[in-house]
């Protein structure tokens, strides 16, 4: 064969194939762009106080251009109900998921397990007390700190003379993590002050509540607790013990508003979505990207500054 | 190193014509496919690009449209309540009236509105709509919308997104609301008050219209910000707050209603600005240069494909095409060839008309060149032959015999000066017959040849006719063919004077006549007759009855072959006058170069002559 006959049948095949490749890039190569799915799993997932949470989520999917799904659950889980839901997401095609652990020594291990399969992200830290618990990247609010600023904020409403003071301490999620944090937080820092913490209670109800020893300051350390102290104190039940806590919900802004809650100090539950999706998206889109934890800020609500233009952005973000 | 290049690039250039016409013809292809492939890209993109840009500046006049009309409709709201319910009535005595038509307004309007509201001068609650448990201490005179009505009382006032803080919500909801406040005048038992008027627009419809335009998902969005550049609406309206991400609002609120480009941290984008009226609200539409771009990549592909689809389709045309053109010529080069080589192919004609003229051409040349090789054959095989005649001519035995018998008779009569004499001249004449086998010499020795063979003849002739040589010595270095008086003097003896008792003459002149040299042998013979003469010089074939047989035919084609055929012998005579015959050649001075041009066969023409003469004149001259 001629080399001139070689070179044309060479050139024609070459050019086959860059057509045929070409069009099929133009005609849908491109349009197939897979989109990544991420499953949410968070207890009470239907309750208010995830709604900032959730529209952060809901912003950083649309940013990231992913799929993201909150996995309806109940009031409590066990370390097994969460690891069948965690499964069941997988099996839908998740690939990823963000966990709020739950209470329980095994939710460590059983994440593990997981994070061999799909990336795992944290929104708060498991039960391991035992454990060191820093390969898993979570996004949080510093609840430590949290714990502080709710102690600060005590002192500062009574000059810092809060000697012989009684405290009691409300928090629903028994073995949380987050909990623990925020008392410790809270305790370390009235060590010195002279106040008195009378009782603890893991059961935010109203009647348990009311039937407990009259205190001056009714801490509720997460948003359930901190809910169901400022509807007994619009019911004046709470033997006029003044409310401090943690909240993230309307509900507990309300009585914020109304005055049953003296202070509450709100974690910034949008950026805990935003950045833990975010992270999520780096890691999906780069599969050797180490993901980080974060910490996110926290913001001090009062009455009298409940509608500044920090705020209102707050109680936009849960009222989505 | 550009030689080593140029050098590279003439190896890789294809050697062959039809692979020559293909390249360049591919190569112009590409080029122009190149060409075309940019301006459809690039008009494309800029269509693609204004498409883009209009299609945002219409829905954003759409979008502003209806954020107009809402809000026209809301001022109608104000107005209404205002010119018929607050201005028509008395807070003390026709309350009911008030709020009959203010729920009227907000049942009818209920989708837009979160509510409206009457507060008087100090603050305080006239009359909401719907009717809901005021807060403890809402501060409405702190509040803006209030501050605002009551500073600007002419105007209405629209304020920014807010969370309404009027009222208690038992199911914990803080709704987001965009106040329209005006300053009223409240009359109440009579006296006149100034008070505020609050329609509180449901942010929601906003946010909805927003959104109904945000839903592109290719990096274009839409915004709403006040005259300051607040943001009222924006997709990523939290991410702002939070500092995640940014807008440059403030700068876009100074931007008049139109399209403009701008940078903003780091990239390019086009904003497209539309002024909602009476509010002094700005409509922003951003589209990021890399959306334009975005939108072009599957354009790009499809260009590229499509080019290189016409450059695949052109290679193969510019290959038949190629190989139509160059296959008759290729065809024609190569019969060409094997004619070269020594073959005798038919000459290929075909193709266009250009290349079968061109064929018809070179077989056309072919054929006449063929038959002009074998004319040039014949012609050299007739000069041998006469050249061999010629020779043959000068050996004939008879006279050979009589001369030497002559000169034997000479010795024996003791008459040896006169043997000696026959000798020199017989020699003579055999040495310039041979002439070193050269067949042109100089007229000086072919007259001596001619002289040699007169001497012998007329000894044996016994002296009985006279030779006379008068000849223009000038002519007797030019060039003639050898033995061609010979012949004629011979004929002249022969057929001339050889039978006449005495008083027989032979006179040979030789003239120098307008660059042609004129040898003429004139005898006073018995002559031709008249019908003879006409076959002298054309019928080769007629029996010559004496001498050696060479015929003046033979004389008259040697001079022709030599010089052309405008030269040669004429033939005049007249019965018993005699003959006179005439040789006419051109003038071409004897030199060794001129020789072996002649014998080589090549004819001079006219003027070459005539310079070779003049050359060879200024020669002597110097």
């Amino acid at each position: 064969m001629k080399t001139s006959k070689k070179i044309v049948i060479l050139l024609g095949a070459v050019l086959a194939v860059a057509i045929v490749v070409l069009t099929f890039i133009t005609l849908g190569g491109r349009t197939e762009q897979r989109i990544h799915k991420v499953s949410v799993i968070i207890p009470n997932s239907e309750d208010a106080q995830w709604s900032s949470f959730k529209y952060g989520l809901r912003m950083a999917a649309e940013d990231s251009e992913m799929e993201v799904f909150v996995t309806s659950t109940g009031e409590s889980m066990t370390v097994e109900e969460e690891q069948a839901v965690i499964t069941q997401e997988l099996k839908n095609g998740a690939d990823a998921v963000i966990v709020q652990p739950v209470a329980g020594t095994d939710a460590e291990d059983m994440l593990r397990k997981i994070e061999k399969k799909v990336p795992v992200m944290l929104t708060g830290q498991t039960e391991t007390r035992e454990q060191d618990t820093s390969s898993f990247p979570v996004t949080e609010a510093d609840n430590y700190a949290i714990g502080e600023e709710l102690a600060k904020e005590i002192l500062q409403d009574y000059n810092g003379n809060i000697k012989e003071k009684t405290v009691g301490i409300l928090m629903s999620s028994e073995g949380s993590e987050a909990a623990a944090s925020r008392k410790q937080g809270f305790l370390d820092s009235l060590k010195d002050t002279g106040a008195v913490q009378i009782w603890e209670l893991t059961e935010a109800e109203e009647n348990v509540l009311e039937e407990q020893k009259a205190v001056d300051f009714l801490i509720a350390l997460d948003d359930d607790s901190m809910a169901a102290a400022g509807k007994c104190a619009a019911a004046n039940n709470l033997h006029g013990a003044l409310v401090y806590g943690v909240g993230s919900s309307t509900e507990s802004v309300y009585y914020l508003d109304t005055g049953s809650i003296e202070c509450m100090v709100v974690p910034d539950a949008f950026n805990v979505g935003y950045q833990s999706l975010t992270e999520i998206a780096k890691r999906l889109e780069h599969p050797f990207y180490k993901m980080k934890s974060s910490e996110v800020s926290h913001t001090v609500m009062r009455r009298s500054n409940l509608f500044s233009e920090e705020n209102q952005n707050v109680l936009y973000t849960m009222n989505q | 190193m550009k030689n080593k290049y140029f050098r590279h690039l003439k190896n890789i250039m294809p050697k062959g014509m039809q692979p020559m016409i293909m390249f360049a013809f591919s190569i112009i292809s590409i080029i122009l496919m190149l060409i075309l492939g940019s301006v459809l890209y690039i008009r494309f993109s800029s269509v693609s690009r204004q498409e883009i840009t209009q299609g945002t500046q219409k829905l954003i006049e759409q979008t502003g449209e209806s954020l107009e009309d809402y809000l026209v409709r809301m001022r109608q709201i104000s107005d209404t309540i205002y010119y018929n319910a607050v201005k028509e009535n008395d807070l003390s005595h026709q309350d009911r009236d008030l709020q009959r038509e203010m729920n009227l307004l907000y049942e009818a309007n209920q989708d837009y509105l979160r509510s409206i509201a009457i507060y008087n001068s100090s603050g305080s609650l006239v009359a909401a709509e719907p009717v809901a448990v005021q807060k403890e201490d809402p501060d409405i005179t702190r509040q803006d919308w209030y501050t605002q009505a009551m500073q600007e009382v002419e105007n209405m006032h629209f304020s920014t997104p807010h969370i309404q803080n009027l009222f208690n919500d038992a199911t914990f909801r803080y709704y987001w609301v965009i106040s329209l406040s005006r300053m009223v005048e409240l009359t109440d038992k009579g006296d006149t008050q100034t008070g505020v008027l609050l329609v509180d627009m449901d942010y929601s419809n906003i946010s909805r219209m927003m959104k109904q335009i945000n839903t592109l998902n290719n990096g274009q969005y839409y915004y709403l910000c006040d005259s300051s550049g607040k943001i009222i609406y924006h997709p990523r309206q939290t991410q702002i707050v939070k500092g995640i991400s940014s807008e440059n609002s403030k700068v876009a609120a100074q931007y008049k209603d139109g399209s403009c480009d701008e940078t903003f941290e780091g990239e390019q984008r086009k904003v497209i600005v539309n002024t909602i009226s009476y509010t002094g609200w700005k409509l922003v539409g951003v589209i990021p240069f890399s959306t334009f771009n975005q939108g072009m990549v599957n354009i790009k592909y499809f260009v590229v494909a499509l080019m290189l689809l016409l450059v695949g389709m052109l290679i193969i045309i510019n290959r038949i095409v190629s190989k139509r053109i160059s296959r008759p010529i290729l065809a024609l080069n190569h019969s060409v060839m094997e004619y070269e080589a020594g073959e005798k192919p038919r000459i290929y004609i075909g193709g266009s008309p250009e290349i079968r003229h061109l064929a018809h051409s070179i077989q056309n040349s072919y054929e006449e060149n063929e038959m002009l090789m074998n004319k040039i054959v014949l012609e050299q095989n007739e000069r041998r032959k006469s050249e061999l005649d010629a020779l043959q001519s000068q050996i004939n035995p008879h006279f050979l015999y009589n001369t030497l018998e002559s000169i034997t008779w000479m010795i024996e009569g003791e008459r040896n000066d006169e043997a000696v004499f026959m000798i020199s001249q017989l020699a003579k004449l055999f040495r310039i017959s041979l002439s070193k086998g050269c067949t042109v010499i100089s007229v000086k020795d072919e007259l001596q040849h001619a002289q040699s063979y007169m001497n012998i003849q007329k000894v044996r002739y016994k002296n009985t006719f006279s030779v006379v040589f008068d000849v223009d010595p000038i002519i007797c270095t030019c060039c003639t063919v050898k033995l061609i008086l010979q012949p004629i003097l011979e004929n002249a003896i022969n057929y001339g004077v050889g039978g006449m008792e005495e008083c027989g003459e032979i006179r040979v002149e030789g003239r120098l006549e307008q660059d042609q040299i004129v040898l003429t042998v004139i005898d006073n013979g018995l002559g031709i007759a008249e019908e003879e003469v006409a076959y002298l010089l054309t019928d080769s074939t007629r029996v010559h009855t004496k001498g050696s047989g060479v015929g003046l035919v033979n004389v008259n084609n040697r001079i022709q072959l030599l010089f052309g055929k405008e030269y040669g012998l004429r033939v005049e005579s007249e019965l018993d006058k005699g003959t006179r015959i005439t040789i006419c050649m051109p003038a071409v001075p004897y030199t060794e170069e001129n020789r072996k041009i002649l014998e080589k066969g090549y004819l001079f023409s006219k003027e070459e002559i005539v310079d070779k003469k003049i050359k060879a004149g200024k020669d002597e001259d110097e």
